[in-house]
């Protein structure tokens, strides 16, 4: 992971690397659903 | 002062096996972890039962989730201090979003359990959620390499426990099926389904931390963020401000009882995080689970849920809570060996690879130990943290009503105190161990 000067890690390329896990997107998709569940169950 | 808390781990690869008995040692420490959240978890839900039930399921998880904030500050304020949250960030500053969405799905989960509870009872919810175990193991063993190589008789032991531990849950969910009011029994249903997905995907956060050597106590301070952003955005988005306001001003005399649930269940999760981390979420969460039977021995013995069952529901009880004893037995005796541990070392080397953590960092937080530079001093903002959430639990406290309820207060106080002893034995114990890393 790419990181500056100072050795912090640049926040383009922390969520470049975020959003190419494919880990990252199973729960965001089934967070999305639980809202769509809770709007129904309202 | 025990084992690995003056250690400093300077490891430099995640090669290199764990010694056998500092792996046996963190395993059983994990099973223990797991033992106490089932009880913390379990517990949390009694407040819950001294509510109002006019008051809308939104407001309180609102409530329970500011409680819940204030925990998951002052805790780890408490125990490490806030400087070393601010040093795990430093190291793996990916895993702040994680904890963020995380926190978002517990929101979520949390408000589905409360459509869950009010439509079809504390019973019956309890082990349509409790699924999430199963969901644990799948993606556990899909995404982290949990039970690879493990061998049949570890994959028997856990898949086993776990089903007898669902076979349980159904026994104790159709022993108490009368309790359940009438009319809206199939949007409860969905509710406590929707809840367990929402927990049992969540693990996968869980697990992408501890691989990567987070602290459980730095994870869960931004967590709880994604958390109170989350269920303001739904309070405010479903009631109005004005009315969400109004409703919180009237319900003042019941903020403390949602708000200690909440605090309970930190204390809870905070265990099934050391859990998660030792011993991975296909054996963590199942034993975590145990819950359903802390649930019970509070609805039966101090709220008197099952009065007046017959010799049937009797039964129902006993064979639900025994298969869920041994389930969690089953499972306690099924701990990684060091071949599937070699495999959790594949799957942390290749996060630690991916977003760019230190090796040593990698390696010290699986082992339980101190990487250099880790142990930091608490400061003022520790202690204004501890002090603010003191003082907010004292005045709430100083203007709530016990409910006119009919409680067997001598069994409440029991079962608060094996709590109590529970989570002091395995605090210390983990103190010892690992220094709470």
């Amino acid at each position: 992971m790419a990181k500056d000067e100072t050795g912090s890690v640049e926040s383009a390329s922390l969520f470049r690397i975020i959003a190419t896990d494919i880990h990252f997107w199973i729960p965001l998709l089934v967070f999305v659903a639980g809202l769509v569940l809770l709007h129904e169950l309202r | 002062m025990g084992e690995g808390v003056n250690t400093v781990a300077t490891g430099s690869t995640v090669e290199s096996p764990m010694p056998a008995g500092r792996l046996r040692k963190l395993q059983t420490l994990g099973i223990f972890c797991g033992v106490v959240a089932g009880a913390w978890l379990g517990g949390a839900e009694a407040p819950i039962k001294m509510v109002n039930p006019d008051v809308s399921p939104i407001t309180v998880s609102l409530i329970m989730v500011l409680g819940v904030f204030l925990a998951r500050w002052s805790v780890p304020a408490l125990v490490r201090g806030t400087s070393s949250v601010r040093y795990d960030v430093s190291q793996a500053p990916h895993l702040v979003v994680w904890a963020v969405l995380a926190g978002c799905m517990w929101a979520a989960a949390n408000t589905l359990t409360i459509y869950a509870i009010r439509n079809v009872g504390l019973s019956i919810a309890f082990p349509l959620w409790n699924a999430n175990s199963l969901l644990g193991i799948f993606w556990g063993f899909l995404l982290f390499n949990e039970l690879h190589h493990a061998g049949w008789k570890r994959w028997v032991g856990v898949l086993g426990g776990a089903a007898a531990m669902f076979a349980g849950a159904t026994l104790l969910a159709f022993a108490s099926s009368s309790q359940a009011p009438p009319g809206k029994g199939m949007l409860g249903v969905i509710a406590a389904l929707g809840a367990g997905v929402l927990w049992g995907t969540m693990y996968i956060p869980y697990r992408k931390a501890y691989l990567t050597g987070m602290n459980p106590l730095s994870f869960l301070t931004f967590f709880t963020v994604g958390e109170l952003v989350t269920m303001i955005a739904l309070a405010v988005g479903y009631k109005g401000a004005t009315p969400l306001w109004q409703e919180l001003m009237s319900a003042r005399s019941m903020l403390f009882w949602l708000m200690l649930g909440g605090f309970v269940w930190v204390i809870g999760d905070l265990f099934q995080q050391y859990a998660a981390k030792y011993v991975g979420i296909s054996r963590g969460i199942p034993l975590s689970n145990t819950n359903q039977l802390w649930g019970l021995l509070w609805g039966t013995l101090v709220f008197h849920e099952l009065q007046g069952g017959n010799r049937i529901v009797h039964s129902q009880v006993i064979g639900g809570s025994v298969l869920m004893g041994l389930g969690a037995l089953a499972i306690a005796l099924s701990s990684a060996s060091q071949r599937e541990h070699s495999s959790w070392r594949e799957a942390a080397e290749r996060e630690g690879q991916r977003y760019g953590v230190e090796d040593g960092y990698v390696r010290a937080g699986m082992e339980g130990r101190e990487f250099e530079g880790g142990r930091k001093r608490r400061t003022l903002i520790d202690c204004i943290l501890i002090a603010g959430t003191t003082a907010v639990f004292i005045v709430l406290a100083a203007v709530a009503r016990l409910p006119r309820m009919d409680m067997h207060l001598s069994w409440a106080a029991a079962l608060a105190a094996a709590m109590l002893v529970l989570l002091a034995s395995c605090g210390i114990t983990l103190w010892r161990t690992t220094g709470f890393r």
